[in-house]
């Protein structure tokens, strides 16, 4: 196993950047996802670490090498691909065996480490087979075998549940991040789906239009997401944000809004808002830390609700505040009606704070 | 809306009968003019020179014979002897225009499918456009050509020539083929430890045998019918084609309609053959290839 | 956010752009898997394409004793463009590609359809109906010389023994019917092209979007005009080409079946070239002959590859 290390990493098609300037580490055994939405690069970058595409600058170091000009087969890299990859006219076996070939070990060693590998991931008994006789999940199995069975420094997974159905990505889900803890394989792990990301990873980079927005735990991106994009890409439903206006009333730190209310701020939320240098400032606020009211409670800001999905377990109410759509969950036995009017009562411990022109988080200073 | 859907059902039936009656009389139809030429070839190769020539025709022969396919077969005479060394000379040239084609196709199909190197759309054009030049414009030039190369009466000249104009159509068949294949099967192979030619050649190479075999018969069939330039680059008689020496040799027996016939159906059973038995390879190549969406 | 992305200008600034010449550099081994193709290309095409115009501008003597040339200037093309035989056999081309081109597309096209739905028999009825365009057209003349011949063709003693003639017409010895009787013959071995292209285009309409169309309350017409065909344009107007140029460029079938006779009736341009080079040893007149058709086949080859890039962008769309 070994550490891989991207400094100032950048790929240009023309004068288009689809990966600017990204840096990063990933220690020795570390689980990394790269999430992002579609086109943010994050498949680019696998692909420069992989070596399938050259790089225009930066370096990629992997272990102690730089790795910019090396072939992939000499990198010591394994890959796991969103459509498997399989080769579709080779057996099972064959396709497992296909690196170790290519490595030229001998046949009794290949065949050793195929059939252990096959017996690790519980197909033993399909190895006879083609890669069209087999299940979506048996055949990201099958791709998972194979670049198990190379024992390489660094495995890359280029989004390798997409294909499956709901139940067998929670399944295979498992399965990998199990496969990462007993092999204590570092890995560079590519999604578009936050919740993958986040249920999986040890860190999660998040990347957007080629940019890495923040780079950290899961823990720490999800309660301290450094700018808008990171805070409305990363959780379920996504986080809320309401554009307003910072001002005063009666010598205390408030946010108005158009519609008319205003919402006080606690001393620290009043000294981020301080801090920012535009009067623009929106707030953005989890659904789970928002309480919902049915009658005007001081301090709760009127709503109209829009929509009511109940999942059973919770219920999750859409509200138009301000312009905006805001998500709340609230318990089963609460009820309410579209264009029923609510009341919003918002945590002040809890909500965050954006400068509206810069978009990233502030800080109390 | 059950009285309407019951209404409409008989009457939209009608219509679809009536267009599949139509599609069924024109496939008869078709079928005859097709076929019928084709057996008239047969009937009359299996009459003699006298019941050829009857009339009213004999629609099927009183007395069927197989000796213009034995004279046509036997190495003992001197036509058998010609026609017999015109098929192999036809066969040589065709396999070998073939092979060749595929060979040099193969690697060309797949660089412009895969790689972006500056001009390759270009180049690409360029190699289709020669599907659009007649023979005959080359026909001159390619004749001192080869008068240079000292390949006048050769196989050489023949399939050097019949590679270019089976190449166009050999790429684009095949460009279609490999844009079909996902490039993660050769990333997949090149992080497997492949270099970028064993990817090629372990992993690609296999998925495009239909394109190959689709190639091969176009290029096959393409060499076998040429007419024109083995008319103008062969004048030696132990060096020519089938179908240059079938038309030499029946504009001096002018009447021998039955040997004609029998001469023509022999030249035709090697092509028939193979594109019958490799026909789905075709059309398939065709499908993925030329017209996909 | 700001920080960023100053430091992407900054990096932006910082790397070269490449120019052209250092990307085939760079990707230089990419050509070589097409080298190949691009040599036999040069010396079988670039040098004869060249050649002949070279040769349009002398005046050359029988034999091809190219040291003997005259240059005459653009007097082979005046001769050829003042030349009576020059319109008639214009004439004949136009007449025999179009005929050809749009009777065997519209054949094509209706037996592709036709044989589209499943039925008993339906392979053994392809295979047979694609087998003219797979033999020879050398054997494909000899079959139709000897069906229309003037004494014992099969066609004219049907239509004597049906009443419907006295006499066996002259299906290919006389000057109004040649053409025709020689179109027959092209359409007989090219239909089955047109077949199998739309046949293989028909495969890629999508049976989801005949379903919709039907649910929608469309007549079987109607799905074949507003979602087969418009599907299937692209397949068309490229297999129109092909067989328009084909046309264009066939010289086997009047060449075996009446050598351009009787009188030039089914002399076409090819066949007239032909006949100008190697029958009457006109070299430097048949060059300019060729030079002129080449300038109307690459206008035609101009809309060929418009169709082919047209396919070719709709592709990397997908």
């Amino acid at each position: 196993m070994a550490q891989v290390v991207l400094k100032d990493l950048i790929k240009t098609y023309g004068s288009v950047y689809a990966v600017n300037n990204v840096s990063l580490t990933v220690n020795d055994g570390e689980f990394v996802a790269l999430v992002g939405p579609s086109g943010c690069g994050k498949t680019t970058t696998l692909n420069l670490v992989a070596g399938l595409i050259p790089i225009t600058g930066g370096d990629i170091v992997i272990g102690d090498r730089v790795v910019n000009d090396l072939d992939p087969k000499d990198r010591d890299i394994a890959m796991v691909f969103q459509n498997y990859a399989l080769y579709p006219q080779k057996s099972v076996y064959n396709n497992l065996a296909f690196p170790l070939q290519m490595r030229r070990l001998p046949k009794d060693e290949i065949d050793r480490k195929v059939r252990d590998a096959a017996k690790v991931l519980d197909m033993t008994h399909l190895l006879e087979r083609k890669p069209r006789e087999l299940s979506g999940g048996q055949q990201q199995r099958v791709a998972l075998g194979r670049a198990l069975v190379r024992d390489p420094a660094v495995f890359l997974m280029d989004e390798p549940l997409s294909n499956l159905d709901a139940k067998l990505r929670v399944q295979m889900r498992s399965e990998i991040k199990r496969f990462h803890q007993d092999l204590k394989a570092t890995i560079i792990y590519v999604t578009h789906d936050q919740l993958e990301a986040v249920t999986m990873a040890d860190k999660m980079a998040v990347m957007n239009g080629g940019f890495l927005q923040q780079y950290d735990t899961p823990a720490q991106v999800f309660a301290h997401p450094l700018n808008m994009f990171v805070a409305s890409f990363i959780g379920s439903p996504a986080m809320s944000l309401v554009p307003l206006e910072a001002s005063t009333a009666n010598g205390m730190s408030v946010l108005t809004s158009a519609e008319g209310w205003a919402l006080p701020l606690s001393p620290l939320n009043a000294r981020k808002v301080a801090a920012a240098k535009s009067k623009k400032i929106v707030l953005g606020a989890r659904h789970s830390t928002i309480k919902l009211h049915k009658s005007a409670q001081p301090g709760a800001i009127p709503a109209k609700v829009y929509t009511v999905e109940p999942t059973g377990d919770v219920t999750f109410v859409q509200a138009f505040l301000s312009g905006s759509l805001v998500n709340i969950s609230v318990p089963p036995a609460v009820h309410v009606a579209p264009d029923e009017q609510v009341w919003l009562e918002f945590d002040q411990d809890r909500i965050h704070l954006f400068d509206g022109e810069t978009e990233m988080a502030l800080h109390a200073d | 809306m059950t009285s309407i859907s019951n209404n409409q059902a008989p009457r939209s039936r009608r219509r679809i009968d009536g267009w599949r009656w139509t599609g069924r009389i024109f496939l008869v139809l078709m079928l005859m003019y097709t076929a019928l030429p084709m057996i008239w070839m047969l009937l009359t190769s299996i009459k003699s020179g006298f019941a050829a020539m009857q009339f009213p025709p004999q629609w099927w022969p009183s007395e069927p014979t197989l000796a213009s396919y034995q004279k046509l077969l036997d190495p003992q005479n001197s036509v058998g002897q010609d026609f017999l060394r015109f098929f192999w000379n036809s066969l040589f040239v065709s396999v070998c225009t073939t092979v060749l084609a595929v060979f040099v196709a193969v690697p060309a199909a797949y660089a412009f499918s895969r790689f972006t190197f500056p001009g390759r759309q270009f180049l690409f054009f360029a190699v289709l456009l020669r599907n659009m030049f007649p023979a005959v414009i080359f026909l001159v030039p390619l004749f001192i050509l080869m008068r240079v190369l000292g390949l006048v009466n050769t196989h050489g000249s023949l399939i050097l020539t019949y590679l270019t104009f089976g190449l166009p159509l050999a790429i684009w068949l095949l460009k279609g083929f490999y844009d079909n294949i996902p490039i993660q099967l050769e990333q997949a192979a090149r992080i497997d430890g492949a270099t970028r030619f064993q990817a090629f050649l372990l992993i690609v190479m296999p998925l495009s045998v239909p394109g190959i075999i689709a190639t091969a018969i176009y290029s096959f069939i393409g060499a076998w019918n040429e007419y024109i330039y083995a008319a103008t680059f062969i004048t030696k008689n132990e060096q020519l084609t089938l179908p240059v020496g079938i038309q030499r040799f029946f504009s001096e027996n002018t009447t021998d309609f039955p040997g004609l016939m029998a001469a023509s159906f022999m030249m035709s059973v090697p092509v028939v053959v193979l594109f019958l038995l490799l026909q789905r390879y075709f059309v398939r190549a065709l499908t993925e290839g030329a017209v996909k969406h | 956010m700001n920080a960023v992305t100053d430091h992407a200008k900054s990096s932006r600034a910082g790397i070269q752009s490449e120019n052209v010449l250092q990307r085939m550099w760079r990707q230089r081994a990419d050509y070589l898997y097409v080298l190949p193709a691009i040599v036999v290309m040069l010396v079988v095409i670039a040098y004869p394409v060249y050649y002949t115009i070279e040769l349009s501008f002398f005046k050359t003597p029988p034999g091809l004793q190219l040291r003997d040339k005259v240059f005459i200037g653009v007097d082979n093309y005046s001769a050829i463009l003042s030349s009576e035989v020059f319109w008639r056999v214009t004439l004949n081309t136009v007449i025999w590609t179009l005929a050809s081109t749009l009777i065997a597309f519209v054949l094509g096209f209706g037996a592709a359809l036709a044989l589209h739905r499943d039925f008993f028999g339906r392979g053994v009825l392809r295979a047979i109906l694609i087998i003219p365009w797979v033999i020879s057209a050398v054997a494909a003349s000899y079959i139709w010389k000897w069906i229309y011949h003037s004494d014992f063709g099969i066609i004219g003693i049907v239509l004597v023994q049906l009443g419907i003639v006295d006499r066996p017409p002259n299906f290919i010895d006389s000057v109004g019917t040649v053409l025709p009787s020689l179109i027959v013959v092209n359409i007989w071995r090219e239909f089955p092209f047109a077949m199998i292209m739309l046949m293989a285009g028909l495969q890629t309409v999508p049976d989801q979007l005949l379903r919709a169309a039907q649910v929608d309350g469309a007549s079987a017409w109607q799905r074949f005009w507003h979602v087969t065909f418009p599907y299937l344009s692209g397949v068309s107007t490229v297999t129109i080409l092909l067989l328009a140029v084909a046309n264009f460029n066939s010289f086997i079938i009047p060449w075996i079946m009446t050598g351009g006779g009787p009188s030039n009736a089914s002399h076409i341009w090819i066949t007239h070239i032909y006949e100008l080079a190697f029958g009457r040893q006109r070299w430097g007149v048949a060059a300019a002959y060729s030079v002129l058709l080449f300038i109307i086949v690459m206008t035609l080859g101009y809309f060929y590859v418009r169709a082919l890039s047209g396919n070719e962008r709709k592709e990397n769309r997908a």
